[in-house]
């Protein structure tokens, strides 16, 4: 399987290398995405909440703001 | 004239006393380079000058000088030209980094050590900036690596980037990806405000890796990395601009501290997917 590709740039020598990810960056790649994902769908969530908690109330997102200011 | 072991009886030219006297007065002409270079033992004496648009290196190794052997330095070039202990031990109360028109002269103490001795160039001792390194996004990260300790702060800017799709973008330092990051962002965007922040991360949230579809879309950073050699507590600063497609502008502002054991020496540029498909980073050794 290709594994993402990887720019390193080393700022002492210039050298520039394109590669792809070690088994061990593509773990860590991996591990960074499905950590993203469960933030993701946390904040997805909470915005359906909010939307259905306003909807119950009546109020707008722009009334509920105004409320808070 | 590079060094020499005389003996009795020798003649030497006009053309050899002329170098000779060049030396002498510390003049005469400079070995060339134009890539970064390793000392060898013939370079006892003599001068060296760098003229490479890029950085480039001198990398001093031991045992082949004797105290009391010279070697000049000099930068002709836009890139900086950074003296470098390979096996010898290079000191300096300076900085160890040439820039352009600055030199510099190796004065050995013993067959494994040097003093490098800097001359007053161009580049004030403090304050002023000296661009490290230039770098292309290209790929699903980009890590810029040994990134030279002798500065006080560090500055990164990025320019016009832009990625494959809309990801969320990150930041790490020295491959570190432990729970050593703590931050906050302010977003602002052409309807709404928000923000949020999180200790204990594994990166630094810098906001939208955007897709292109108009020059709106181009991301510009400017990363302020303060006393980025301490450790056990390094604080960034980071002001954002880029957009969604759909064209909505954005704007982040990220106040952040790592807790690093060790100094800084690589910052690497994450996003959730997709790659980066443009733009440049600039990073630049502050004093």
């Amino acid at each position: 399987m290709t594994k993402p590709m990887i720019r390193i740039h080393n700022a002492e020598t210039n050298e520039v290398i394109d590669r792809e990810m070690t088994n061990s960056e593509f773990a860590q790649y991996q591990k960074d995405q499905t950590a993203q994902a469960v933030k993701q769908a946390e904040a997805e969530a909470k915005e359906t909440a909010k939307a259905a908690l306003l909807d119950r109330l009546g109020l707008t997102a722009e009334e509920a703001a105004l409320l808070l200011s | 004239m590079a060094k020499q072991t005389f003996t009795t009886g020798q003649v030497l030219t006009a053309a050899q006393m002329t170098s000779l006297q060049q030396t002498a007065m510390l003049g005469g002409a400079a070995s060339a380079k134009t890539a970064s270079y390793t000392l060898v033992a013939a370079d006892a004496g003599t001068a060296i000058s760098m003229s490479n648009a890029s950085a480039t290196t001198i990398t001093v190794n031991t045992a082949l000088f004797a105290a009391g052997d010279t070697v000049q330095i000099t930068n002709l070039g836009a890139g900086v030209c950074t003296i470098t202990a390979g096996t010898a031990t290079v000191n300096t109360s300076a900085s160890l980094a040439l820039a352009q028109y600055e030199s510099g002269t190796l004065k050995f103490t013993s067959t494994s050590a040097a003093i490098f001795i800097k001359g007053a160039g161009a580049a004030p001792a403090s304050g002023g900036m000296t661009l490290i390194s230039t770098t292309a996004f290209t790929g699903s990260t980009v890590t810029i690596s040994s990134i030279p300790n002798t500065y006080k702060n560090l500055l990164l800017i990025t320019k016009g980037t832009y990625g494959s799709t809309n990801v969320d973008e990150s930041l790490r330092f020295n491959a570190d990806s432990g729970n050593n990051y703590a931050y906050h962002n302010c977003n602002v965007n052409t309807s709404s405000v928000s923000g949020g922040g999180a200790s204990a991360q594994p990166e630094i949230g810098i906001g939208q890796r955007t897709a292109l579809t108009g020059t709106q879309e181009l991301g510009y950073s400017v990363i302020n990395i303060y006393r980025y050699t301490d450790t056990g507590g390094v604080q960034m600063t980071m002001a954002k601009y880029s957009a969604t497609s759909g064209s909505q502008l954005l704007f982040f502002t990220t106040n952040a501290v790592y807790y690093g054991a060790s100094a800084i020496s690589s910052i690497s540029f994450l996003g959730t997917g997709g790659t980066y498909s443009g733009g440049n980073a600039y990073l630049y050794g502050v004093n």
